[in-house]
C-alpha cells in the first residue's frame, strides 16, 4: 500500500507565544517548532498499516516555511517514514487552508497515496479542513475522526471505525481514500538516537513556493486573510481560601461557585 | 565556539533525551529513591531509544558522539534523575579503556555485543584502601603462562552487581608504583568474580554501586588492555573523557532544583505576596542561574575542547568541579527556597542535594581536581 501522511510544524506546546508587532498573526521568531501529538499518530498509523501490509511504503508531505517545515519532515524521517517532501509556502499568505489543500494536492501528482492519512486536525490552529479539501480537488472519499482504521488483507480495503455523539460506526473502504484521524488512539512511537542521526543525512525532496504557484495560477491565492491574532488575556490570579477541615474548604468553595463565579444557580 | 547556539541535529538529540527524561525517568525517580530500586525497565528502555553506549564509535554500533553531544544528552536525563543518569551513563565510562587502549579484535569483540543487546559493564578502578591514590592500587595481576590471574577488591563500583563486565585496573607488580598498573577485560562469568551486595547510599539510589571481588580469576592474555603498565594512564585518559559530561550531569542537577524553586517561589506566598516578590529569594534564584549558566559553559568549553582532539585534562577538571560545586549550593538554595517543605521527602528538592552531593566525589574528588587545576595554573608562572 502507498501511504502518505500529511504533516505540519506547530508551536511547541510549552513555547511562549506573542503576537507579531503588526498585530495579524503569531510572532514566530524564536519559537521550536515540532510534529503535533495529532501528525504523530497519524505517522504511527501509517508505520503501523505498514508493518502489516509487506511492501508497503509510507511518505510525509508538509507544506510551510524553512527551516521549521524541513524540521518536521526529519522528525518524520527519523520515526521510520521512507520519504519525504517538502512544499515551500510563501513567505506571506501561507495560512489560507484553500492555498495549504491546492498546493499539497498539487505535489500529490508526485507522490504516490493509495491512503491519503491526516491528523483529525492541526494541532495550533484546529481547523481540520486540509485533508477533506485535498480529499476534494483529488475526487476521493474522505473520513474523519476515524479510529482503530486496519487493512483488510483478503480484500485489500481499509476496516475502522467513527466514533460519533449518537454511537459507533464501523466502516469498510477500498482504495483510494483519504482518512483523518482521531487523535492518539496509538501510542506513537519515540525515534532512537541512531535514526535522528541517520534522518540528517537523507533527502528531503523540495518543491519551490514558485513551481507550486506557477502551475497553481490563480488558485495560489489566498481568499482569506487573517486580520487580527490576539492571544488569550492572561489569566488572573488564583482565589487562596483559608479553611480548618476539609468540610469547611467544600462549603468556602460551594458558595464562592454560587455566589462570585455563578456557575451554580 | 563561541557561537553558543546548537545545530538542529543536536537540539533532536536533547529533545529525545529530556522526552526520556520526563516521561519514563521522572515519573519513578521518587520511588525508586525511596526503596532503593534499580529500575532494569528503564535502564533497557534507555537501551533501545540509543542513550546507552554514546560514546562507542559507529562501526561497533555505537552512536559515536561527540563529548559535546553527550553532555547535551547527560544535562537533560540528569534532570530526570541523578542516579538513574549515573547508571545509565556507567556504560560509557567502562567501555571508554576499551575504545581508547583496545586493539581492533578486542573492540569487535568487546564493544558490538553492548550495541547489540542491552548489557551493563562496569569500570573498576577504586580500591576499600583508596580512590584518589590510584596509582597505589593492590589489585594483582600475576602472569602464568597465557593467562594473568587477578587478586584483590574494588569498591564502589557502579552497576557492579548487574553488569556483565568488567574492565579491571590491577598492577603487576605494586613496587612499580603507577607503572605497575595494568587493565583487564573480565567477563562477570569467569571463575573466581564476585560482585558484593548492593551499598545503600545517601543518593543516587536508582544506580546500584558494590564491591567486586577477585579470587584466582584466570584472564587470557588477549584480554589485557595495552602493554603491561599501560593502564594508569589509560584510566587517566578514559576519566578526561568522562569527566566533562559528569560537569553536565551536575548542571542537570542544578536546572532541576532551580526549576523547582522558581516555580514553588511563584505559588507559595507569605506577607501577603508570592515569596518571589521577596527581594531576599529573588537574589537566591539570581545566583542560582548565575551557577547553572557558568556550570553549563564551563561543561561545554571542556567538550570542545576535548572534541577538537586536545586532552582537556584542565577544561575537564574544571567543568566537572564548578559545576558539582554549583549544583551543591544550588540544590541547598532550592530547598532553603520551599522552606520546611523542601526537608520533607514529599517534595523533590532534598534528593537533589543527595545527589548533587556525589558529583563531588566521583570521578576525581573535588580536592583532586583543585590539585590539577591548581598545578597546570602555577606550570604557566613558573
Ligand atoms: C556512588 C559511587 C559510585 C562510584 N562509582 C565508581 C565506579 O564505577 N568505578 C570506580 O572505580 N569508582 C567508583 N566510585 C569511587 C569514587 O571514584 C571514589 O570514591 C573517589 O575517587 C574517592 O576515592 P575514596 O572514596 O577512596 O576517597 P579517598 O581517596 O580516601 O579520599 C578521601 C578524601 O580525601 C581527599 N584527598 C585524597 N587525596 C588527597 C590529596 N592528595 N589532597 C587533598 N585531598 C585529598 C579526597 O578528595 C576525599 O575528600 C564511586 C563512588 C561512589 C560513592
Amino acid at each position: 500500500m502507498e501511504i502518505a501522511v500529511l504533516i505540519k510544524p506547530v508551536p511547541e506546546a510549552e513555547t511562549r507565544l506573542r503576537a507579531r508587532t503588526d498585530g495579524t498573526q503569531l510572532d514566530a521568531e524564536g519559537v521550536k517548532f515540532v510534529l503535533a501529538g495529532y501528525d504523530e499518530s497519524a505517522i504511527e498509523q501509517a508505520l503501523l498499516l505498514r508493518e502489516a501490509t509487506p511492501g508497503s511504503k509510507v511518505r510525509a508531505l508538509a507544506f510551510g516555511p524553512a527551516p521549521r517545515t524541513e524540521e518536521v519532515l526529519r522528525a518524520a524521517l527519523a520515526l521510520g517514514v521512507d520519504e519525504v517532501t517538502w512544499v515551500e509556502s510563501p513567505a506571506e499568505g501561507a495560512d489560507d487552508p484553500g492555498v495549504v489543500a491546492r498546493a499539497l494536492a498539487f505535489a500529490l501528482a508526485r507522490v504516490p497515496h493509495e491512503l491519503l492519512l491526516g491528523g483529525k486536525q492541526a494541532g495550533d490552529d484546529e481547523e481540520g479542513l486540509v485533508t477533506a479539501a485535498i480529499a476534494e480537488s483529488l475526487g476521493i472519499a474522505d473520513f474523519g475522526s476515524v479510529v482503530n482504521l486496519r487493512v483488510d488483507s483478503a480484500s485489500g480495503s481499509l476496516t475502522f471505525q467513527r466514533a460519533t455523539e449518537e454511537g459507533v460506526e464501523s466502516w469498510t473502504a477500498p482504495l483510494p481514500c483519504a482518512i483523518a484521524l482521531q487523535q492518539a488512539w496509538n501510542d506513537p512511537r519515540t525515534a532512537k538516537l541512531p535514526n535522528i542521526l541517520k534522518s540528517r543525512k537523507m533527502p528531503i525532496a523540495k518543491i519551490p513556493w514558485a513551481e507550486v504557484s506557477a502551475a497553481l495560477g490563480e488558485a495560489a491565492r489566498p481568499r482569506s486573510v487573517a486580520e487580527r491574532f490576539e492571544l488569550p488575556p492572561a489569566r488572573t490570579g488564583a482565589k487562596m481560601i483559608e479553611y480548618k477541615s476539609p468540610e469547611e474548604a467544600a462549603e468556602t468553595i460551594v458558595r464562592l461557585l454560587r455566589e462570585e463565579a455563578k456557575v451554580f444557580p | 565556539m563561541p557561537d553558543f547556539s546548537l545545530t538542529p541535529e543536536q537540539e533532536s538529540l536533547r529533545d529525545l533525551a529530556r522526552k526520556f527524561a520526563r516521561t519514563e525517568m521522572a515519573p519513578h525517580a521518587a520511588e525508586c529513591d525511596k526503596a532503593g530500586r534499580f529500575p532494569e525497565e528503564i535502564y533497557r528502555r534507555g537501551w533501545e531509544l540509543g542513550l546507552m553506549n554514546l560514546n562507542v564509535p559507529t562501526e561497533y554500533g555505537g552512536s559515536g558522539l561527540s563529548v559535546m553531544d553527550q553532555c547535551l544528552i547527560v544535562e537533560e536525563l540528569a534532570q530526570g534523575c541523578g542516579g538513574m543518569t549515573t547508571s545509565i551513563i556507567a556504560n560509557c565510562l567502562a567501555l571508554e579503556p576499551i575504545i581508547l587502549g583496545g586493539t581492533a579484535e578486542q573492540r569487535a569483540q568487546w564493544l558490538t555485543p553492548f550495541c547489540a543487546e542491552y548489557h551493563l559493564a562496569s569500570f573498576c578502578l577504586t580500591e576499600p584502601g583508596g580512590g584518589s591514590d590510584a596509582g597505589a592500587l593492590k589489585t594483582r595481576a600475576r602472569k602464568e603462562g597465557d593467562h594473568y590471574v587477578l587478586d584483590g577488591e574494588k569498591c564502589f563500583i557502579t552497576n557492579a552487581p548487574h553488569a556483565s563486565l568488567y574492565t579491571v585496573f590491577a598492577t603487576i607488580d605494586p613496587q612499580l608504583g603507577h607503572k605497575g598498573i595494568t587493565a583487564f577485560i573480565v567477563p562477570r562469568d569467569t571463575p573466581g568474580v564476585a560482585p558484593g551486595k548492593d551499598e545503600d547510599k545517601m543518593g543516587h539510589r536508582a544506580s546500584s554501586t558494590s564491591t567486586v571481588h577477585f579470587e584466582g580469576v584466570r584472564v587470557p592474555v588477549a584480554n589485557r588492555l595495552g602493554a603491561e603498565g599501560e593502564g594508569f594512564l589509560m584510566a587517566m585518559r578514559t576519566l578526561d573523557q568522562t569527566r566533562t559530561p559528569i560537569g553536565a550531569l551536575a548542571t542537570g542537577i542544578g536546572q532541576a532544583a532551580l526549576d523547582h524553586a522558581a516555580k514553588y517561589a511563584l505559588g507559595r506566598r507569605s506577607f501577603g505576596k508570592p515569596i518571589a516578590e521577596h527581594q531576599a529569594i529573588q537574589i537566591k534564584l539570581a545566583n542560582m542561574v548565575q551557577s547553572i549558566r557558568a556550570a553549563r559553559l564551563l561543561t561545554w568549553q571542556a567538550a570542545v575542547t576535548i572534541d577538537r582532539g586536545e586532552r582537556g585534562s584542565l577544561e575537564s577538571a574544571i567543568a566537572k568541579c564548578y559545576a558539582s560545586d554549583a549544583a551543591m549550593h544550588v540544590a541547598d538554595d532550592a530547598i532553603q527556597i520551599f522552606g520546611g517543605y523542601g526537608y520533607m521527602k514529599e517534595y523533590p528538592v532534598e534528593k537533589l542535594l543527595r545527589d548533587a552531593k556525589l558529583t563531588q566525589i566521583y570521578e576525581g574528588a573535588n580536592e583532586i581536581q583543585r590539585i590539577v587545576i591548581s598545578k597546570e595554573l602555577l606550570r604557566a608562572y613558573a
